[in-house]
């Protein structure tokens, strides 16, 4: 487990979170045994950071979603293990039991608490470890990918805070033309109340791999997670990724995520937002070699007064890809969500085939959503279609399915779960089907 | 022997008076068809039976031996044993036929309230449905009966059928859930001949001594293929006239200009 820095001697360190400054982002790297390396792209990161202003709620991104009541000061980052034994809480101990893997790692308060490879991945060149390590035992991959191209620190605001204090996260690496058939695992949980964490996704997928990850967020408390998904999936490689968050219902959430998909890779990236008081994801597919094909997929369910914002960008640079988008999302209460979404065909990318659909099903006339999905296209031989819908839970679909002796909850329910079937039927993993589907009912019910 | 009686219906939505005084009576073994022209308030009253919330019944009552239909839920009725098949069946995507009806034919047939009864927690999937096996095989032996692809127990219900399919899938979902009495709302309503023939084959199968059918049409074609023992002209919120067969075809010979004349003015009273 591991220690926050307030609880560090000596004192400068605590003096140094009580304002964020790069003395914070030092004492963090020091505290690690970090590579001179990674502190210099720390220390360039927060150089960044500060140079950024925040959003300002007439940024277009940030006009639906503001940040009142945030303030960064409050959230602690985590410096460095305890020495104290790790224990698996209960919660996540049901997720590793649930999931048929091949290989789990469990990231607890910004450490390894438990790792368990079912298969013989080394045997096979794949490298499935955290990132702390992986500094140390394969440097030239990390200096290479770890956000150097697909998420840069000046991405914005918040991946740059990232870059620069970063504390937990998987690094995942498959070799040429080999295959992970069973999925790996990796969960986060962020145990420590009121705790800023900084989790990270490395995934890089050479030519002709094939993988599937499963990331889980669960915990935070009173906290913030500030985190990045990068995915490469190199030429002829086929990747299943997904994001699967649950946190706390006080968690703000910041999450930038991006996949570079390089010639005839195939992705399907399933987000899922469950948790959280407040989510704000950028998520991208950035095509770059031709004859790709990307699913991004997602669902969401707010409920009290949550809010969750999705941001995507579709980017066609190069002709004759794919990309398949769509989000569905349940609101209840007083809750609010946020899809806005661009499909960017540049002058070079003839052939495009892109579609974009956000759903969303009101189910309380207090609860909100906004879409706003949008097109750039240069190219004039493409195929581009977008639609958003919002639609209330009828009372001619409820008395439908009672005429046939379905109750009124019975029926309200089978009409949820029908509107996120579209999204579950394209989740590749049956636990992660059967969990979704439980989340599903437990958040109708409640 | 059951019978479904409507006594003296009267019901309005928003402040509009749709039925004015009807009465029925319905026996099991029966088939009665109600006819009218369009705008007469025969899908109200089909809505109104079937418990739609949409109206509010102001006089009269709806009973099945004896016992009142209108404080229970379109839920109860059904498993009292109302069946309403709709003229227009809405999609709901997501949900299989087959997921669909063993939720629906397990609340009818009590598995659901047995389950509840022997304290198992509906939280447990499954636990209170009508076991797979069984149920599949019932499916199955139906779907063949009543001329419906296997590969509809699948399908999400109602999304993307053409209008046979659809009636066809409500005359299977009838055949499943047993009512005692069926209501059928213009099922013969954009059919072509050979989906008309289906539906009717359909009806006339399920159509046993224990069963009664209100089949509620605007034309007299269905009627070639499914012989009504009693034939109701309905006009301007309540029966006209009610007889045998020939009603219908008097109907067919004069058509509904001819209703219009003979019963625009009579009075209407309670």
């Amino acid at each position: 487990m591991s220690v926050l820095v307030k609880d560090i001697a000596p004192g400068d360190v605590k003096k140094s979170v009580e304002q964020f400054s790069e003395a914070t982002v030092r004492a963090l790297s020091a505290a690690r045994n970090e590579p001179e390396w990674m502190l210099e792209k720390r220390l360039a990161a927060w150089a960044q950071f500060e140079a950024m202003p925040w959003p300002k709620s007439d940024d277009e991104a940030w006009r639906r979603t503001r940040l009142t009541g945030f303030k960064l000061d409050n959230f602690q980052p985590y410096a460095q293990a305890d020495g104290k034994p790790a224990t698996v809480d209960a919660l996540v101990q049901v997720e590793l039991d649930e999931m048929q893997s091949a290989g789990s790692m469990v990231f607890q308060s910004g450490d390894v608490a438990f790792r368990h490879n079912a298969e013989d991945l080394s045997a096979k060149g794949v490298i499935f470890t955290d990132l702390r390590s992986a500094l140390h035992h394969h440097p030239e991959l990390i200096q290479k990918h770890f956000m150097t191209e697909v998420v840069k620190p000046d991405h914005n605001k918040f991946t740059a805070l990232h870059a620069a204090l970063w504390d937990s996260g998987a690094f995942i690496y498959v070799p040429k033309n080999t295959r992970v058939d069973l999925p790996l695992q990796v969960i986060l949980h962020q145990s420590a109340e009121g705790a800023g964490g900084y989790h990270h996704t490395l995934l890089v997928a050479e030519d002709g791999a094939e993988v599937t990850v499963v990331d889980d967020l669960l915990g935070g408390e009173n906290g913030l997670q500030n985190s990045v998904v990068e995915l490469v999936v190199g030429d002829n490689s086929v990747v299943r990724y997904m994001n699967l968050q649950d946190f706390d219902h006080s968690t703000w959430n910041f999450l930038t995520g991006r996949a570079i998909m390089h010639r005839n890779a195939d992705l399907r990236w399933i987000q899922v937002s469950w948790g959280s008081r407040l989510t704000k994801a950028f998520l991208d597919l950035d095509m770059q070699g031709e004859g790709g094909h990307g699913e991004l997929l997602g669902i969401y369910f707010p409920t009290g007064r949550q809010h969750i914002d999705h941001q995507t960008l579709q980017i066609h640079r190069v002709p004759h890809c794919f990309s398949d988008l769509l989000f569905n999302g349940a609101l209840k209460d007083k809750a609010r969500s946020v899809y806005m979404g661009i499909i960017q065909v540049h002058p070079n990318a003839q052939k495009t085939d892109a579609y974009q659909r956000n759903g969303n099903l009101i189910l309380d006339s207090t609860a909100r959503a906004d879409s706003i999905p949008g097109l750039e296209i240069e190219a004039d031989d493409v195929r581009c279609t977008h639609a958003a819908t919002a639609a209330q839970v009828e009372d001619e679909y409820v008395f439908y399915l009672m005429a046939r002796g379905l109750t009124r909850p019975q029926a309200e329910r089978m009409i949820v779960q029908g509107f996120f079937q579209a999204v579950l039927d394209r989740v590749p993993v049956e636990s992660v089907v059967t969990k979704l589907e439980r989340v599903i009912e437990r958040k109708i019910g409640g | 022997m059951s019978v479904l009686e409507i006594r003296n219906l009267h019901a309005v939505v928003e402040d509009a008076e749709i039925l004015k005084g009807v009465n029925l009576t319905l026996r099991s073994g029966e088939i009665h068809a109600l006819m009218g022209p369009n705008g007469s308030g025969k899908s109200t009253l089909a809505y109104v039976i079937a418990g739609h919330p949409h109206y509010e019944v102001t006089e009269g009552d709806i009973l099945i031996d004896g016992e009142s239909l209108l404080d229970m839920e379109a839920d109860e009725r059904t498993r009292a044993g109302v069946f309403l098949a709709f003229q227009y069946p809405v999609a709901v995507p997501g949900v299989s036929v087959a997921n669909f009806l063993r939720t629906a034919v397990s609340n009818v047939r009590g598995y659901t309230q047995q389950a509840e009864n022997n304290g198992n927690s509906p939280a447990v999937i499954g636990s209170n449905l009508m076991p797979m096996r069984e149920f599949r095989r019932e499916l199955n032996e139906k779907m063949k009966e009543f001329n419906v692809d296997p590969s509809f127990a699948r399908r999400y219900l109602n999304d993307g059928f053409s209008g046979g399919e659809k009636k066809r899938t409500e005359v299977l979902q009838m055949a499943m859930l047993e009512p005692k009495f069926a209501i059928l709302d213009e099922s013969d309503s954009g059919l072509d001949i050979d989906a008309l023939r289906v539906v009717s084959d359909g009806i006339n199968k399920l159509a046993t001594s224990d069963r009664g059918f209100l089949l509620i049409t605007h034309y007299q074609r269905i009627l070639n293929y499914v012989k009504p023992d009693y034939v109701s002209i309905f006009f301007r919120g309540r029966i006209v006239q009610t007889g045998g067969p020939e009603v219908a075809h008097m109907l067919e010979e004069r058509g509904y200009g001819w209703v219009e004349k003979e019963f625009a003015d009579e009075p209407v009273t309670a």
